[in-house]
């Protein structure tokens, strides 16, 4: 038995520094929800490896933020706080609740714990700015419709907007997707290029997107640096000027 | 327990009431540690930003999420802060490499170190213990754990980047947090 503990012990030990992956992730997972919890010493080194990972997130240097943070953590403040519900947006927030529960079906256990807080965390942000009012939300329809579409979340001075989606397929090996947004058919890179995770796509991005009429994503060539979308490859598309 | 984890639980109970004064003392409080610890594993400062904000939005927002009963509320935010950093560094990984920057605890040159960093005697004084106990493990040791959470690299990618089997970057690491664990939590 002490050989087994030993080797939970090991995998407490990588799992709390978020360092787990494949069969140990997967080993890690079933442990902590059918050994770990029945198991007092499981318990105090989980515990105390815990505590260890927490503290030494102290050991770098403090650095003081830009002093812009805390003025626009702030201003978020304020929207959360006189957040209201619209009923139109309803159905558009219970789609993207679908979208993260079914994501964490697919997840490793061990990173699930992460994971899920992020995701949850993500999907408080999507869900609150949806119910703040002027929120809107506009469908990237896949243009040759082989491919889920995603959505596009923002309103009228929000300064941010979110694209989310799921069962977003790979791109081409070498490829990953940019956002561009357009206006008058001009369009411009925004963001890095990115890539779904198991399928999942969440972006955020701290702008104001009303200037432009027009959102495409598309397939390009990592550190190929596009100056104008290309069109190989799986491509959304959505016009903003129809946004409700 | 300590004055300030008191004082830190005092406050997040009044964040759970939607008190913004003690959200802004919170955030006076740890911000600085929690923007070091993201631009560390990052590398980025925008990417740090963004971590930061969001940890600290979330916690405006879901207050309930910490339990006192697990341990002090420092330990509980920056690890939420530690999670989204290793989670936005990760995402970014998949795109292009990263420069070697995980070799030390020292704030890289070009980071924004303000002279004027006022910090509570108590963190000052954990930070110590806590770099102590860093440098007392062997170098390899130090190292695995180094890349592991301040570097947000997976045990098997630990293993390619040194060089080594993936089952001697368990056994360092587990040598490591044993000792990590002993040494600050020794008995009082």
């Amino acid at each position: 038995m002490n050989g087994e503990h030993d080797r939970i012990e090991e995998l407490l030990a990588g799992y709390v520094l978020l360092a787990l992956s494949g069969e140990d992730a997967i080993e890690a997972d079933r442990l902590l929800s059918e050994h770990v919890p029945s198991c007092p010493m499981c318990r105090d080194t989980l515990a105390g490896f815990g505590a260890v990972a927490g503290e030494l997130a102290l050991a770098p240097t403090p650095v003081a933020p830009p002093d812009l943070l805390l003025p626009r953590l702030r201003r978020e403040l304020d929207r959360v706080s006189g957040r209201r519900r619209r009923a139109t947006i309803a159905a558009v927030a219970a789609g993207v609740i679908a979208l993260v529960t079914l994501s964490g079906l697919s997840m490793s256990l061990a990173s699930r714990a992460s994971k899920a807080e992020h995701t949850k965390v993500q999907l408080y942000d999507v869900v609150g700015t949806l119910q703040q009012p002027g929120a809107s939300s506009v469908s990237l329809e896949s243009m040759d419709r082989s491919s889920p579409g995603m959505v596009e979340v923002s309103g009228p001075g929000f300064e941010r907007m979110y694209i989310v989606g799921r069962d977003v397929p790979e791109p081409a090996p070498g490829h990953a997707y940019q956002l561009w947004l357009g206006s008058g058919g001009t369009f411009v890179p925004v963001g890095d290029m990115f890539l779904p995770d198991d399928g999942l796509v969440y972006i955020r991005l701290t702008f104001d997107p009303s200037p432009y009429d027009e959102i495409l994503i598309t397939e390009e060539a990592i550190g190929s640096r596009a100056t104008s979308p290309s069109r190989g490859g799986h491509v959304w598309h959505a016009s903003l000027t129809a946004a409700a | 327990m300590h004055e300030e984890e008191r004082l830190d639980l005092e406050l997040h109970r009044r964040v759970g009431s939607g008190d913004r004064a003690a959200f802004e003392d919170l955030y006076r409080r740890y911000a600085q540690p929690a923007y070091a610890l993201a631009l560390r594993v990052t590398g980025q400062d925008a990417l740090a930003q963004e971590v930061v904000h969001d940890s600290f939005l979330a916690l405006w927002r879901a207050p309930e999420a910490y339990d006192p009963t697990r341990g002090p509320f420092r330990t509980f935010f920056l690890s939420l802060v530690h999670h989204r950093a290793v989670d936005a560094v990760r995402r970014e990984e998949r795109l292009r490499k990263r420069a070697e920057r995980v070799s030390n605890l020292e704030p890289r040159t070009g980071e924004d170190v303000a002279e004027e960093i006022v910090e509570d005697a108590y963190l000052v004084e954990r930070r110590r213990e806590i770099r102590e106990a860093l440098q007392t493990l062997p170098p390899d040791q130090r190292r695995v754990v180094e890349l592991a959470y301040f570097g947000g690299y997976t045990q098997a990618r630990i293993a390619e980047e040194l060089g080594i089997p993936v089952g001697t970057v368990k056994t360092r690491t587990l040598a490591a947090m044993r000792k990590l664990r002993r040494a600050l939590y020794r008995e009082d």
